[in-house]
This record gives structure tokens, C-alpha cells and sequence, in this order.
């Protein structure tokens, strides 16, 4: 019994070796770029890899102002809360059509949504920009909205549409006979149900419009949003690293918060999406 | 209060009829039960009632008006449901006012209403929980409330104690039949529990695949059924069919015994017929007497139903109330014949 323990903590100890090395790969870049962001130029010339012996804030002010960070800030918290929020009200209202009501065409639909899942971004690029300039969408956080929205649905739809299915029919069966429209069974009994899907789509939603340069490169081509505008920088302040990642530091924090608070959340969601439906 | 009407009404799923042909009338403060094996369609006509399944053929009538396209909410019913369908996000308060609260009633209104119903079904002091802190047996009550808050002109009730355990499923049964009396809305009640019908219809309809197979009051059913389905359905344990075969003299030959035919139609001699006896019928002291060897005896404490087989090779069930045979004995059963009822090979009843 004891000898079947000690081995399995060996075993244990053993497989913590390549976990260690793994957490470490992911965490010693985000030391690096606090580490750098709080060093002068001068400080990170003589030693690249030392601590920061006189910490100061300076290229943190630099990258907001002089950068540009804030403008660009406030288009990424426009654009993502923006997405976020069309996403979670169509995908639930698509999620409740889809897997309540009857209708003709319905399977043929939810098909269609799901194949479109298997389509990536850069294939449909072309007909994508002709389709926005033809709008007058580029440039504008509308479109910008109406892009990650377009793009995030499908997954959205499919997890909603997989998470109501599971709830008993009788629930919107009830709501109708007490004389709830279809619109009000919707807004007082599948979106309160729907919450922890929702919470769990909004996480990872704002993690893909937050981190995306590709569709806002294109969409936002005068006003950047802050992943372009970090981009941007590593041209343009080549030769500046402490204000660079400084910038870095910017753009990671609120997803960093945001992953600590609802660690649990984005696991549980991922697997949502993959057992389900 | 009204009256329920059903012409010709008829349901098919695709290239499946759910229900044929199907013409009925509910009378005004009414308890009507429908019965029958799962698959029968009995929840079917229920929700086709209530509007949550549209009607391919025929006509419904709720108090005088057609309804048959009307909105489940326009139809005046309020329906329980299996699972009880409480919606679990809400207080219970919330959901019983939850009707009139999308009918934008007065909040006065809504609260007088919820307290009445809070108090007739004694869930006063439960209005602010949840349903997940709520037993099996007051998430029913809720469910209840909120039909009664509705005030609707008839409750429909779809299998609504098949959830519970068995001592709450005879107590809920008692409420509801009095909550009947209280009331005196017209209810239709649907159940596979032959023993819920009987004891709580007015008049109970028997179905199978989708038609109608006898109405009546649960004495009609149990005394003088129609067909054999009926006969087999309603009492519990069901009644057993023996193979009678008439003989000259229109003398019946059944079981290894031979009596007068119960029926008044002439029977021609040859013909094959199903001799129904009901299990508590056959411990009587006299009358035709049929020999049975015992092959396994329920004992169920004030009677036992005996499992026996007869010459002929058929098992039959009897009950016993005074001595009970052990397993192996030579018993007598004996029955009065008026007791015995007669169906044709077809089912039908041969009186």
C-alpha cells in the first residue's frame, strides 16, 4: 500500500518536471515585459535580462500618450464590449429558435451555421472587405462591431443552440400557455436560463475581439484598435523595447484579469463546446 | 367554468395518425380522466386541448367558442405538467403571478390572487424560496398555483403525480379531488394509472392508438366494459381471458369446466370467445367452480393474489381473502356466473 503511494508520487514529481518547464515557458515572457516596461532605455542597454533596479512608470505614461495606447485602448473596449453584447443577445435569441421552436428549413440552418464554423477568416477576406467598403463600414466602430460579430456567431449560435436543447420544453410550453409572446419567453425565461452559457460565451468572446489584429487591421484602418496600435509600435519604436512592452503590458492586462477571475468559467466552457450538441 | 367539446378531431405526426377521429364532450365542472397504455395519444388530445399541438382535422370547443387556431393563452385553460415546468430562476410567488403578470393585471390583483392560491394549497410560507428548495410534493402544489391563479375555465393536468413517491401520489391524489370540489372548474386529468382514474374521475376515457375506446363513469368501466381492452385496462390485477368455446346447447366449455353462457345473444355452437373473470370475483364460496393448481402466491398482507394454472394449460390469477394456499396445492376457485363478462374474438363485448 505504501510502496504503491511512493511510486505514485515519484510518478507525480516526475511529470511535474516538463508542467514546471511548460508554466515557466508562459510565464517568463509576461516577467520579461514587466520586467523591461519598468526600466529607462538606458537601464535596458546595459542589461536586458537583470531586474529593473530603479522602477519607474515613465513608459507606461509615454506608450498612453505619446503612442497613442489610449485612443486606441478606447477602440478595443468599444469594439469588443460593442461584439460582446450582439453576440450574446443574437446567439441566445438563435440558440432559443433553433432548439425550441418549429420551423421549416430548421436543420438545413443550424447546418448551415455550424459549416460556416469550419470556414476560416483569410478565405472569405476578399468578399469580406467588398462587402464593407460596399457599406461604408471601414473605418467606422460599427462595422467593427458588426465584423466580430459576423465572425464569432457561429460557435456562439452552436453553443447556445447546444445548451438549450438540453432544457425541458415544457419550461416555454408553461410560458405560453400563461400568455408569454415568443419575445417574452425569450427575454424572461431562456435568457435567465441561458446566464451560464452566456457568462461563459461573453469570456470567451471578449478573449477573440480583444486579441484580434487580422479583421480590425482591415476593418479600422484610420483608428487602431490596441492590438494594430502594439503592432504598430514594434516598427516604429524599434529601438525603444522598455516602451514597447510597456505597450505590451497595456494591452494584456485587462485579459490577464479577466482570466484570473473566471479561470473556472473558460474551462468549463471550452468543454461546454466540446461534449455538447 | 365550461363545457369541452372535441368533433372529429384528429392528429398525425407525417404519414403517423396520432389520434383519429376522435368526438367528445366534457360537461361543465366536470373531472375527466383520460387513460390508456403509453403511446395511446391520451397526452397528445390533452395538449392538442390546450393548444400546444395544432389539430390536422376536426374541431375543439371551450365554453361555445372555437379555439381550434387559437393561441394556447387565449384558449382560458391553465395546464399542469409532469415535470412540473416551474420556471427555476423565479420565486414561487413569481411564478405563480407570472400569467398575470404578462396579462399586465394590477398589482393588487396579482397579490390578492397569488395569496388565495398560496393558501388553498398552504404555501404561504414558501412564496419567496425557489423551486430547488422546494420537496417533489410542493414543487406539485406550485404548479398547481399557478393554474389555479389563472383562473381558468378548465385544468388540464398532463400525468402530474407520476413523479412523486407513492405515499405523496395518494395523498396529492385526495387534494386534487378536493381542490375539484373547492373550485369546480372543469378538469381533464390525464394518467397511465388506471387506479388514479378510478378514483378520482367523473368519467373516465379509455384510449387506445388514438380512438376512443369507451366512456363512462369508473363503475360503467369496471362493471360493464365494452370491449376487452377495457376489461383488461380498468381493475387491478387485470382480468383474465379464458379461451370458451360454445357448445351445443349454447353451454360455454372453458378451463376444464362447462357453464350457461352469462350473455343474452344466441351463441352458435363451434364459435371461440374470451370468458373474462376479474381475480377478486373468483373467492366466493359458491357458484361454478373451476380447478387450479397454485404456482406462486403474493401474499400482500389482509388478501393474496394466487397465481394458478388451470386444466386446459391457462393461468389464471385469483384473489384470496380468508385462507391462503401455499405453492403446489390442488385449490377450488369458485365464481358466480353473473360475475363473468363475454368478449367475441375481435374484443368486442358480447352481452
Amino acid at each position: 500500500m505504501s510502496g504503491a503511494g511512493k511510486r505514485q508520487r515519484l510518478t507525480l514529481r516526475i511529470a511535474a518536471i516538463p508542467m514546471g518547464l511548460l508554466a515557466l515557458s508562459c510565464l517568463y515572457p509576461i516577467f520579461f515585459a514587466v520586467n523591461n516596461a519598468l526600466k529607462t532605455r538606458h537601464d535596458y542597454m546595459l542589461d536586458r535580462f537583470g531586474l529593473a533596479m530603479q522602477p519607474t512608470l515613465d513608459n507606461f505614461v509615454q506608450a498612453w500618450t505619446r503612442a497613442h495606447l489610449d485612443e486606441y485602448f478606447l477602440n478595443s473596449v468599444i469594439a469588443t464590449l460593442g461584439a460582446v453584447i450582439l453576440l450574446m443577445v443574437v446567439s441566445s435569441m438563435a440558440g432559443f429558435a433553433l432548439a425550441s421552436l418549429r420551423f421549416p428549413y430548421r436543420r438545413f440552418l443550424f447546418a448551415v451555421i455550424l459549416s460556416s464554423l469550419m470556414i476560416p477568416v483569410q478565405v472569405v477576406l476578399v468578399p469580406f472587405m467588398r462587402t464593407m467598403l460596399a457599406l461604408n463600414l471601414v473605418n467606422t466602430h460599427i462595422g467593427l462591431i458588426l465584423s466580430y460579430t459576423a465572425f464569432f456567431l457561429p460557435f456562439s449560435v452552436y453553443m447556445m443552440t447546444a445548451f438549450y436543447s438540453g432544457l425541458p420544453r415544457e419550461l416555454i410550453e408553461a410560458a405560453r400557455i400563461d400568455g408569454a409572446s415568443l419575445l417574452q419567453v425569450w427575454w424572461h425565461v431562456m435568457l435567465p436560463l441561458g446566464t451560464p452559457a452566456l457568462v461563459t460565451l461573453a469570456i470567451l468572446n471578449t478573449l477573440s475581439c480583444w486579441n484580434d489584429i487580422l479583421i480590425s487591421l482591415l476593418v479600422m484602418q484610420k483608428h487602431r484598435t490596441l492590438m494594430v496600435g502594439i503592432s504598430a509600435l514594434k516598427g516604429q519604436y524599434s529601438d525603444q523595447i522598455p516602451l514597447f512592452t510597456a505597450g505590451i503590458v497595456i494591452a494584456a492586462a485587462p485579459i490577464v484579469v479577466l482570466y484570473i477571475l473566471f479561470q473556472r468559467r473558460i474551462v468549463s466552457g471550452i468543454a461546454v463546446g466540446a461534449v455538447k450538441g | 367554468m365550461a363545457r369541452v367539446e372535441l368533433k372529429q378531431v384528429s392528429k398525425s405526426f407525417g404519414s403517423t395518425d396520432v389520434i383519429r377521429d376522435v368526438s367528445l364532450s366534457i360537461e361543465e365542472g366536470e373531472f375527466a380522466v383520460f387513460v390508456g397504455p403509453s403511446g395511446c395519444g391520451k397526452s397528445t388530445l390533452l395538449r392538442m386541448i390546450a393548444g400546444l399541438e395544432e389539430t390536422s382535422g376536426g374541431e375543439i370547443f371551450i365554453g361555445g367558442d372555437d379555439v381550434t387556431d387559437a393561441e394556447p393563452a387565449d384558449r382560458g385553460v391553465a395546464m399542469v405538467f409532469q415535470s412540473y415546468a416551474l420556471y427555476p430562476h423565479m420565486t414561487v410567488a413569481d411564478n405563480m403571478s407570472f400569467g398575470l403578470r404578462m396579462a399586465h393585471r394590477p398589482k393588487e390583483e396579482i397579490a390578492s390572487k397569488v395569496g388565495r392560491a398560496a393558501k388553498i394549497l398552504q404555501l404561504e410560507e414558501y412564496l419567496q424560496r425557489k423551486p430547488a428548495q422546494l420537496s417533489g410534493g410542493q414543487r406539485q402544489r406550485v404548479a398547481i398555483g399557478r393554474a389555479i391563479v389563472r383562473d381558468p375555465k378548465v385544468f388540464l393536468f398532463d400525468e402530474p403525480l407520476s413523479n412523486l413517491d407513492a405515499e405523496l401520489r395518494v395523498q396529492m391524489r385526495v387534494e386534487l379531488a378536493k381542490l375539484h370540489r373547492v373550485l369546480g372548474n372543469t378538469m381533464i386529468y390525464v394518467t397511465h394509472d388506471q387506479t388514479e382514474a378510478l378514483t378520482m374521475a367523473d368519467r373516465i376515457v379509455v384510449l387506445r392508438s388514438g380512438r376512443i375506446e369507451q366512456i363512462g363513469t369508473p363503475q360503467d368501466l369496471y362493471q360493464d366494459p365494452d370491449n376487452a381492452f377495457v376489461a383488461g385496462f380498468i381493475g387491478s390485477p387485470r382480468m383474465n381471458f379464458l379461451t370458451a368455446i360454445v357448445q351445443a346447447g349454447g353451454r360455454l366449455a372453458f378451463g376444464g369446466q362447462e357453464m350457461d353462457s352469462p350473455a343474452q345473444t344466441p351463441l352458435e355452437p363451434g364459435r371461440k370467445l374470451q370468458l373474462g373473470l376479474r381475480p377478486e370475483h373468483l373467492d366466493q364460496d359458491k357458484g361454478v367452480d373451476l380447478e387450479a393448481k397454485v404456482e406462486f402466491v403474493e401474499a400482500m398482507g389482509s388478501t393474496a393474489y394466487v397465481h394458478a394454472t388451470l386444466a386446459t394449460g391457462e393461468t389464471i390469477i385469483a384473489e384470496r381473502r380468508s385462507s391462503q394456499p401455499r405453492t403446489g396445492d390442488k385449490i377450488i376457485l369458485h365464481f358466480a356466473p353473473a360475475s363473468a363478462r363475454l368478449f367475441g374474438e375481435d374484443g368486442q363485448r358480447i352481452r
